[in-house]
């Protein structure tokens, strides 16, 4: 077994060893409630965390000779950007432009924009770099400490919008992962309806004497399939220009799936219930999210690719 | 061209006056702990710490004014939010106590605003004001007091690979020259009519406008980042382990300070752990409010 492999697999081990930590030492013997967990659920609960590390490494095994993989000097650089450009445009946008604070602290924020273009032009590494340590560093110079599930929830968001560089068959995988974002969001909406209900923390008004204790609007927890909606727009009006879909289509999943971990985390971490996570958090971050994506990453995506016309690089 | 940071060696610094990896350790330990409670009781030995790191930091106000009005400014608005709505308190109390209750005299949609003010509100809008504040504080005077040619070695130092650390460094540099290049980027598409203050139209439209902002910082800086990755590349980054400029030695007062935050961390842990430091409200209060 060469070095990389095994260290992989320590790594993977490790991880369960504190997922289990967590559950039988601070969850069972010293009965911390927040981490206990019933003996009926136990082995669901296990099954998805092995479930989830088994899919790690199969990506991990099954890429390990890829070239998306490599981190060289250009990288190196392209990380350090994006991570601070995402800090700063998370402090201009949450401080100057839009202050709406929800759940935890979750601010409308075009700057997603960023790991999401980054993760797509330049790979998962990078896109999983700017994500994360951007974020920790956005929450440190706005002065709120660090949140690190939100973290690893951004770096999400850039590494899965970088792994289209994994498929040899593009077009395939993109089309799949539509399908996979789009009933995503649907369920989502779904949960919605079900709980609508849950107040939407983000929404503030101060002149008509609202602070976020109206029950969710319909605009905001349908949000993500109006930004489902504008990715099917962005797919088909660009149908020529393969990239821009693609770079859409991969950010979408990113977004659901990235903040979906971090809002997910916080019933334990935070202690919330799931539809306040799911309703209250999820949905008001991860739809004007994916609305912010459809626009701004094209933008993005665009200019890049007439930089590179011209420099050849 | 690179912005930097507004640090410079200032003589009696009690923050500068320790090794960067050992205070980011501190730093560390001081903010897990800071974030395991909720008690303001408990909270203002980290207030306290946080206040004497500030003042013996030896950066004078004038320069860290801007910042810190800024920063301050941001935590009132969010603890004074939050004493308005309740919001987030409601996970750490079940029970309110009214002091008194103010009502609109119209509804919108059936709906009156209305503004209750119970003890447990005001008391969470200040532990959280403390708690904040105390994180903020020690957060602020980090790129005061840590010198940038040390941003490196002192993640390396850390336990990150060289790549990474180096990657680190590079993102603590970029953070004040891009704020300058969108300040600038702001200023010129102002000059042409652009008006970020005032942008128009749908949600659609709003976000749309904001690419003539983030699409030339973002391209600027990709372009920008040839220069540096060619300077790289011509000094072999990356062939090999990487040596660094300077080197940087532990000193008995900095594993000190590494064993004071352990304790303080493995110290307020336990006690979370053993369900102190939760959110706690003055019972002499709860019996003025008539509870």
């Amino acid at each position: 077994m060469d070095k990389r492999l095994s260290s992989v697999l320590i790594w993977l081990v490790a991880i369960f060893a504190i997922f289990a930590v967590i559950v039988f030492v601070l969850g069972n013997l010293l009965g911390i409630e927040r981490f206990q967990t019933d003996s009926a659920t136990l082995g669901l609960r296990f099954g998805f965390v092995i479930l989830g590390l088994l899919i790690a490494f199969a990506v991990y095994f099954f890429n390990k000779d890829n070239k998306a993989w490599e981190v060289g000097t250009r990288e190196v650089v392209w990380m350090a950007i994006g991570a601070a450009l995402y800090a700063v445009f998370s402090w201009y946008f949450n401080a100057t432009v839009f202050v709406v604070p929800s759940l935890s602290q979750v601010a409308l924020r075009p700057a997603i924009a960023i790991p999401m273009f980054f993760g797509y032009a330049f790979g998962p590494i990078v896109g999983f770099f700017t994500g994360a340590v951007g974020n920790m560093f956005g929450d440190a110079i706005t002065g709120f400490g660090l949140s690190p599930q939100w973290s690893i929830g951004n770096g999400l968001v850039g590494f899965i919008a970088g792994l289209p560089a994994l498929f040899a068959d593009r077009k395939k995988a993109t089309d799949t992962v539509l399908w996979v974002g789009g009933v995503l969001a649907l369920i989502a909406t779904v949960v919605y309806f079900l709980n609508s209900g849950q107040t939407n923390m983000m929404f503030y008004d101060v002149n008509n004497g609202v602070f976020g204790d109206q029950p969710i609007a319909l605009a905001a927890g349908i949000s993500i399939l109006i930004g489902l909606v504008l990715v099917l727009i962005v797919r088909f009006a660009f149908g020529k220009n393969v990239n821009v879909g693609e770079a859409v289509i991969w950010g979408m999943l990113g977004n659901i799936l990235g903040i979906g971990f971090a809002a997910i985390s916080d019933i334990w971490i935070n202690g919330y219930s799931p539809a306040a996570a799911i309703v209250g958090e999820f949905l008001p971050a991860a739809g004007p999210n994916l609305i912010f994506a459809a626009i701004l990453v094209p933008l993005l995506v665009g200019a890049y690719a007439a930089v590179q016309k011209q420099s050849g690089r | 061209m690179l912005v930097a940071w507004r640090y410079r060696k200032r003589e009696h610094s009690f923050i500068q006056s320790f090794d960067p990896r050992a205070w980011i350790m501190f730093y560390g330990c001081f903010l897990m702990s800071t974030l395991a409670f909720w008690d303001v009781r408990y909270l203002l030995p980290f207030f306290g710490i946080a206040l004497f790191v500030l003042l013996t930091s030896g950066v004078k106000w004038h320069e860290m004014r801007r910042a810190f009005l800024f920063i301050i400014g941001f935590v009132f608005i969010f603890a004074f939010l939050t004493f308005l709505t309740g919001r987030g308190g409601t996970e750490l109390y079940v029970q309110e106590h009214l002091i008194r209750r103010f009502e609109a005299s119209f509804s919108i949609f059936g709906w009156t605003p209305a503004l209750d003010i119970t003890v447990e509100r005001v008391f969470f809008a200040v532990s959280q004001f403390v708690r904040v504040s105390s994180i903020a504080v020690m957060t602020i005077l980090i790129p005061y007091s840590l010198d940038p040619a040390l941003y490196g070695i002192t993640f390396r130092g850390l336990g990150l690979p060289d790549k990474i650390a180096y990657a680190m460094d590079l993102t603590m540099r970029f953070i004040p020259t891009f704020s300058r290049d969108f300040q600038l980027t702001m200023d010129a598409q102002r000059a042409r009519g652009y008006e970020l203050e005032k942008i128009k139209g749908g949600l659609f439209e709003q976000v749309r406008k904001l690419g003539p902002l983030m699409v030339p910082v973002t391209i600027h800086a990709i372009i920008g980042s040839e220069d540096i990755i060619d300077a790289m590349d011509l000094r072999a980054f990356g062939i090999g382990p990487r040596t660094w400029l300077q080197n940087l030695i532990y000193k008995f007062k900095d594993r000190v300070l590494i064993g004071v935050g352990l304790a303080i961390l493995l110290f307020s842990l336990a006690l979370s752990v053993l369900g102190q430091g939760q959110f706690w409200v003055p019972p002499q209060l709860l019996a003025l409010a008539g509870g």
